[in-house]
């Protein structure tokens, strides 16, 4: 394990944040449109736009630690044409382009009417994007593919609400607003663990697999802090928001605390997701 | 805290990332071998790989190869060593990038006598 590959993974688990941000942005600012105030709507475009930057810079420093980790030239290898050559004919060529482009359009969230539509066909082309790397690519290639999307759009619809909900329980709406992302997270968080569940299923392919390879052992571990943050969820559901209504003192600060934790739990998972799928193989393709 | 956890996962995984993409790979010579003589240096893979950068290290200097096998993806690479191996022990090490666009990175070791 060189320096270029531990570089490698915290530059994907940023990518995977700002990826799950600049969509989840946009979908808030579709799916709130009606009920959360001006501001806290004007966050979460901003937010996505952010993001949508951050992941396309992100995109180019990949490619360049990937020319680098290839050409054996060390940091040299990252500006060598060719090396980004053969990196550009790779899958990773593909990705970029879907999630390159996807990116740019997330932009356009900033523009009023048709600019949400335009986001919200860029967020779909980045999560397609990727299905287009790595043992997404195994067979059944198209359920993979699905369920990879599916899970991308679940995530990110949970991950890039955070921000703006921890604004939102500030306003007058927020109630409201929190009250509702809870109805419509609980489908997201059951599509989540559906699609999880048979991508889990298809990339181990048996129970015993989870538990005798790296992968699974990996996977096992993202899925314990998946599960703290969902204990978070349930408690923010269950007990803060009904808190906050009932306009009990401390109800706010309590409920932005716990949305502060699940974001630490957010960047645990994407770091342990980042390092399986870097350094670890499903055990179906051993 | 999470320099440790990455670092333990990546121990933990080093042998299943040693053995993933390159399942039927061989040598010549035989990792480990001992041979009086060395006229090519070949490695086989089961799905094309792209061979980047090679080099042949004696116990305190590299030695010149030549490359049979361009950069082209390839399921069996050639190399020649440009002069006779004088005895001694050596290593051959690889990077280049899978057909799935994986990092990859190998070597083997052997020994020549008179």
């Amino acid at each position: 394990m060189d320096g270029l590959a531990v570089l490698a993974i915290v530059a994907k688990a940023i990518g995977y944040g700002a990826t799950l941000l600049a969509i989840g942005g946009v979908l808030f600012s579709v799916v709130f449109a009606k009920r959360a105030e001006a501001s806290v709507l004007r966050l979460a475009r901003q937010l996505a736009v952010g993001a949508a930057l951050v992941g396309l810079a992100v995109l180019a420093i990949r490619f360049g630690i990937r020319a680098a980790r290839i050409s054996g030239m060390g940091f040299e290898g990252a500006t060598d044409p060719m090396m980004l050559g053969f990196v550009w004919e790779s899958p990773l060529g593909t990705a970029a382009i879907w999630r390159g482009v996807g990116e740019i359009a997330i932009l356009a969230v900033l523009v009023p009417r048709i600019g949400q539509w335009i986001a919200l066909v860029g967020s779909l082309a980045v999560a397609i994007s990727f299905a287009q790397v790595g043992h997404a690519l195994g067979d059944p290639r198209m359920v993979l593919a699905v369920m990879l999307a599916l899970h991308i759009l679940a995530a990110a619809f949970w991950v890039g609400a955070l921000v703006p909900l921890r604004r939102a329980a500030l306003t007058p709406s927020g109630v409201d607003v929190l009250h509702h992302f809870g109805n419509v997270a609980a489908f997201g968080v059951a599509f989540l663990i559906f699609a999880g569940t048979a991508l889990a299923w298809l990339l181990s392919g048996s129970v015993t697999a989870l538990f005798g390879t790296a992968y699974g052992l990996g996977l096992l571990l993202k899925v314990a802090i998946v599960a703290v943050l969902l204990g978070f969820a349930a408690f923010n559901k269950i007990r803060l928001v009904p808190a906050l209504r009932a306009e009990k003192p401390g109800a706010t600060h309590a409920l932005r605390r716990s949305i502060s934790i699940e974001m630490l739990a957010v960047v645990l998972i994407l770091l342990a997701t980042a390092t399986i799928t870097s350094v670890t193989t499903p055990p179906v393709n051993l | 805290m999470i320099k440790q956890f990455l670092l333990g996962l990546a121990v933990a995984a080093a042998p299943v990332v040693a053995a993933a993409h390159s399942k039927s790979e061989a040598t010549t010579p035989a990792d480990g071998a001992t041979v009086t003589e060395v006229s090519e240096l070949s490695m086989r893979f089961d799905d094309p790989m792209r061979i980047i950068s090679v080099t042949l290290t004696a116990t305190d200097d590299d030695i010149e190869i030549e490359r049979e096998t361009g950069m082209e993806p390839a399921t069996e690479f050639r190399a020649m060593p440009l002069e006779e191996l004088a005895p001694g022990s050596y290593r051959f090490d690889w990077r280049g990038m899978a057909s799935d666009g994986h990092p990859m990175q190998g070597s083997f070791s052997f020994t020549v006598t008179e």
